[in-house]
């Protein structure tokens, strides 16, 4: 009796809390915002924001397409340009603008309203290559050469959203062709494929206790290292590695979801983004550049230097290739094929 | 051979768990199987990189069902033979592995065989570290369930074995073996599943060429959105793995026999020769089981002052209501589950095999199955608990099925003949007898509840934040600051789990006898 009593007064609970109005934001898993930000935004919009996690940004796409025909949120964060494609060609998205702020010149997403960019490359650990005078490789191309055996490891673009940014810059950047002869010599040359970006960062990479003092990250992550550090670092102990084809720009947005309950908070939600507090705090609680121009910029990120270039397939390319090149790449390098 | 009286035939008290097998499982899988419209291409069994995928992943899951076996059943008799003090204690330490996230235990095992471990062994990217994982999650579950089968082998069989001259060994192949047996099957049966459709601790340790099926699917379903090849799969490992646990159900009802109950015998340690023998029992416990944690602890306490501030945070206070809060109601919901599944599959090799569906579906194949069958639940907590307690109660099932098969017959029979009605036959005799086992299950079911499982796979809510959860959160970003975090509210995880197991499994006060 009692345990009933105990699952009818959750269930109860539930049910009640969606009585008040309801904006149900979808969002990848690395989304965060202070908590006043968001109390900020149900004190002015009078709605009570229930922020719903997906996954990583693949998979809740991919979530959001299956439950089109009954939505279960009303407006999207994390869609980048990456899945912006896929996610137009579903129908799972309201073509959405916003009159808040004006986009920096890079950072634009179709039928999507862009609110921060980032890079994804390779980050060395500068200790490492201090301890082994072994200088910094130059190109891409070295990294296939004997000195740097065993050095590298990526995470595996099947099941991760860095990984997959890494695979596409170097398809960009070399071709597809010229990519995948690269993939199988670097495979050739002890390439390590990690799961996620945790995994490849917390125990492949030399700054952890692994074995491999070059990994797929973040263009900010130097900057997180020392904001995050345990005594107040002077500089970074790693760096970026920004070579020709292996730098790609993430551009992140949001959207409202069609058939959505709440459009016109959903939309409010969209402003709110791109509203200065938002675009300055989410530099270090999601570590992205804001989106909206004339932001001023964490200091900490004097830390990361910003790429000057990067190299990214063409938006109709990713929609239509990335799932064969995708499995091109298993074929490559996890089943060892030629 | 005793026949139990008809009327305590419970089968009728699986209807319950078989409803909720068939919302959580079931439809959903169905659902999911009918949207990827089942036109799967035959040439993806063809394709010889997945046959190899498929042989691996069953050849570690028997690989690790023997080396478990040969490991754990002599560690359990030394176990369940000798009072020692802390004996207590160290069975409910042994459970701990169970609550570890997966790539905090990753840490732990390469701080100890990493390219950088203690050992001086670089394990990373080689077979044996995967299997030493396997080890390290596996071995808690089949110590746990030999030593309950060590309990139950009546003292006096034993003691008159010994005094006819049947040698120790003698005595454990003709007395003890066969009453540990059934109790083995349902643990290895449990082991295999669970490595077989392994994802996370394989990947992480094995690399990506030690992937399982499981990681296949997860990436078909995940991230191509290929439901049609993705469904043909989860299906061949249900089938897989639907035919292991009816094998399991076969054994074990064959071999279940009701024993004479008696007090465990435990002799306390004597002289030289005993103590070495447990000392070895302790040292190969603390290498397989306890030296991964060991690490995570070591390297908690050695973090500096900053990083124990991480426990004042709101966010962690946030993680440890919720981890106590869904952990009990997970907990409540498959301890009822569990309990009238165990106890209505006595009988029936069927039943006995479907306790063990939740480990044979592919987990991420359920979870976007039941985004698909109820989209207007699917960001609830009521389904959060379920999905937590679809994964805890089969842990329950087993020990309330292992423990039923041990009752002694005669004395529910003869609580009938003196007029008892069924149910207080079963609230007066048949419970307390099984009080032991149904708490060890209890234990790892409230262990599993605060898993990673559903945290990854299913929509979830900030303000649902669990330790496992925040931990991840932390290693989701770079900073030494965030990894010390990580190391810290993993130790507070293993505390806490700790404290639950003590008082889930309060020890109660034992009649061991001494000879």
């Amino acid at each position: 009796m009692f345990k009933k009593s105990v699952l009818l007064l959750a269930l109860a609970g539930v049910s009640l809390s969606t009585l008040a109005a309801e904006l149900r934001v979808m969002t990848h898993s690395s989304f965060s915002l202070p908590k006043e930000r968001i109390a900020e935004f149900e004190k002015q919009s009078g709605a009570k924001l229930a922020i719903i996690k997906g996954g990583d940004a693949g998979e809740m796409l991919n979530k959001l397409i299956l439950t089109r025909a009954n939505p279960v949120a009303d407006v999207v964060y994390g869609i980048d340009n990456t899945l912006i494609g896929k996610a137009n060609a579903a129908g799972v998205l309201e073509a959405t603008s916003s009159k808040v702020g004006r986009s920096v010149a890079v950072a634009s997403l179709p039928g999507a309203v862009a609110i921060d960019y980032g890079y994804v490359t390779l980050n060395i650990d500068k200790a490492w290559f201090a301890n082994s005078k072994l200088p910094l490789p130059a190109t891409l191309d070295d990294l296939t050469k004997p000195a740097y055996k065993n050095l590298l490891v990526v995470e595996n673009p099947a099941t991760s959203s860095p990984g997959l940014a890494f695979l596409l810059a170097t398809i960009a950047g070399k071709g597809e062709e010229g990519a995948f002869q690269w993939w199988g010599k670097l495979r050739d040359n002890g390439l390590k494929v990690a799961k996620g970006w945790s995994e490849a960062y917390y125990t492949d990479f030399t700054r952890n206790g692994g074995a491999r003092p070059i990994v797929v990250s973040y263009a900010t992550s130097p900057a997180a290292e020392v904001f995050y550090s345990k005594e107040k670092l002077a500089e970074s102990p790693t760096a970026n590695l920004l070579l020709k084809g292996g730098v790609f720009m993430q551009v992140e947005g949001v959207a409202k979801v069609k058939g959505g309950l709440q459009p016109q908070l959903a939309q409010q939600f969209v402003d709110f983004l791109r509203g200065e507090a938002v675009q300055k705090e989410l530099q270090t609680s999601m570590w992205m550049y804001p989106a909206v121009a004339g932001v001023a910029l964490a200091p900490v990120f004097k830390h990361a230097a910003q790429p000057a270039s990067f190299s990214n397939p063409d938006l109709k390319a990713m929609q239509h290739k990335t799932a064969a090149w995708v499995s091109r790449w298993t074929r490559l390098v996890i089943k060892n094929a030629p | 051979m005793q026949k139990v009286l008809p009327l305590s035939d419970f089968r009728w008290l699986a209807l319950p768990p078989l409803l909720f097998l068939l919302l959580l499982v079931g439809l959903p899988l169905s659902r999911l199987l009918y949207e990827g419209g089942l036109a799967f291409s035959p040439a993806l069994l063809s394709d010889a990189y997945l046959q190899w995928r498929l042989g691996w992943s069953l050849l570690q899951a028997a690989a690790t069902c023997v080396l478990t076996l040969l490991l754990g059943l002599p560690l359990a008799w030394v176990l369940a033979h000798f009072e020692f003090r802390g004996r207590a204690l160290l069975l409910r330490v042994l459970m701990l592995p169970f609550v570890m996230p997966t790539l905090v235990a990753g840490l732990g095992v390469l701080a100890l065989f990493g390219p950088h471990g203690v050992s001086g062994l670089n394990l990373q990217d080689t077979p044996w570290l995967l299997l030493y994982g396997n080890l390290f999650y596996n071995l808690p579950l089949l110590i746990r369930a030999a030593v309950d089968g060590f309990d139950h082998v009546p003292a006096s069989r034993l003691m008159v074995a010994r005094t006819l001259g049947a040698s120790r060994w003698r005595a454990f192949w003709r007395v003890e073996w066969p009453v540990v047996r059934p109790w083995l099957a349902s643990a290895l049966c449990l082991i295999f599943l669970y490595c077989f459709s392994g994802f996370g601790l394989a990947l992480l340790l094995g690399g990506q060429r030690y992937a399982t099926v499981e990681v296949e699917i997860y990436s078909l379903v995940a991230y191509e959105l290929n439901l049609a090849d993705a469904g043909a799969l989860a299906l061949l490992m249900l089938l897989l793995g639907a035919v292991i646990a009816l094998l399991y159900a076969l054994i074990e009802r064959r071999l279940a026999r009701p024993d004479k109950r008696s007090p465990p015998l435990r002799q306390p340690v004597q002289g030289w020769p005993q103590r070495l023998l447990l000392l070895a029992c302790l040292l190969l416990l603390a290498l397989f089981a306890a030296a991964p944690l060991l690490a995570v602890l070591l390297r908690a306490l050695l973090a500096d002052a900053a990083a124990w501030r991480v426990l004042l945070q709101d966010d962690t206070l946030l993680a440890l209501g919720n981890t106590l809060r869904f952990s009990l109601l997970a907990l409540l919901l498959a301890t009822a589950l569990g309990l009238l599944h165990g106890l209505a599959a006595q009988r029936s090799a069927g039943l006995r095999a479907l306790m063990f569906l939740p480990f044979m579906v592919s987990p991420v194949c359920v979870a976007f199955g039941l985004l698909l069958a109820y989209p207007a639940y699917s960001a609830t907590l009521a389904l959060l608990v379920a999905a937590y307690a679809l994964l805890a109660y089969p842990f329950v099932a087993k020990a309330v099925v292992s423990a039923r098969d041990a009752l002694p017959a005669a004395l529910p029979n003869a609580a009938r003949t003196l007029g008892a009605s069924p149910w207080r036959v079963f609230w007066r005799v048949s419970l307390p007898l099984m009080r032991p086992a149904l708490r060890r299950g209890m234990a790892f079911a409230a262990a599993t509840a605060v898993g990673e499982f559903a945290v990854s796979l299913f929509l979830s809510r900030p303000e649902w934040l669990t330790l496992t959860t925040l931990i991840y959160q932390h290693l989701g970003r770079p900073g030494a600051a965030n990894l010390e975090a990580a190391l810290v509210l993993s130790s507070v995880l293993l505390l806490l789990a700790l404290l639950a197991f003590m008082a889930i499994e309060w020890p109660e006060k034992t009649h061991a006898r001494t000879s």
